[in-house]
């Protein structure tokens, strides 16, 4: 039944939509906020570094 | 008997050398120490002087007797004036008790300060150089530093102000 085709790819569907939001949340989660993290901090100590 | 065992059991030298006394308590205790030995010196002098008079030698020398059972007479009813030396005694016993009451207290603080520059002294050795600093270290040295990026993130705030012009990045665009 061709008209079934379309359907067959529901799976890989899915699956890519939910690699993606896994992907999304994991990056924004932990993995982004540690390079402004090292930003902050790098501002941070080379003020440190000026005052002294 | 107490003083002699406390005179036994203190060090003058090392006290003088080791525990790093101010010049005047230094010179303090050296005058009290010399004037305790003086004491000492001349208390050891008279003891060593007789203390009894030969009456029957001066009534053998001397011709007029009435003077010599005079002067006998005088002796053995003279009494030396009893001091009470118990209040000087308790006084000094107070003030014994009182500094070492502060001694110890002064040691114990000497010994919380130095275990304190050790602790100190032993952080600057394991420090690490500036260039092995990581992100951890800093967070945990300022846990605030790791909430206000929290709360940066959270507001949508990515990017720190200041930071390209400074650092510049590796964008083409």
């Amino acid at each position: 039944m061709p008209q079934l085709i379309p359907f067959y790819f529901v799976n890989q569907l899915s699956f890519a939509f939910l690699t993606l939001i896994a992907l999304v949340y994991i990056f924004s989660k932990y993995i982004l906020p540690l390079f402004t993290f090292q930003q902050v901090i790098r501002l941070y100590i080379t003020k440190l570094s000026n005052k002294s | 008997m107490a003083t002699k065992v406390a005179a036994a059991a203190v060090d003058f030298t090392r006290i003088y050398s080791t525990l790093g006394l101010g010049k005047e308590t230094i010179a303090a205790l050296q005058a009290f120490r010399k004037r305790h030995a003086d004491a000492q010196r001349i208390h050891g002098q008279y003891a060593s002087q007789p203390t009894t008079v030969d009456f029957s030698h001066y009534r053998s020398v001397l011709k007029n007797q009435a003077i010599v059972d005079e002067a006998e007479k005088l002796f053995k009813d003279f009494k030396p004036v009893t001091y009470d030396v118990n209040a000087h005694i308790k006084a000094i016993e107070a003030f014994e008790t009182k500094a070492v009451a502060k001694a110890q207290e002064t040691a114990e603080k000497i010994d919380v300060e130095l275990k304190e520059l050790q602790a100190t002294l032993a952080n600057i050795e394991e420090a690490r150089p500036f260039e092995d600093l990581s992100c951890e270290d800093v967070g945990k040295a300022h846990p605030r530093i790791e909430e206000a990026v929290a709360t940066m993130v959270k507001k949508g705030k990515w990017t720190v102000p200041g930071y390209k012009e400074k650092f510049g990045d590796l964008s083409l665009m």
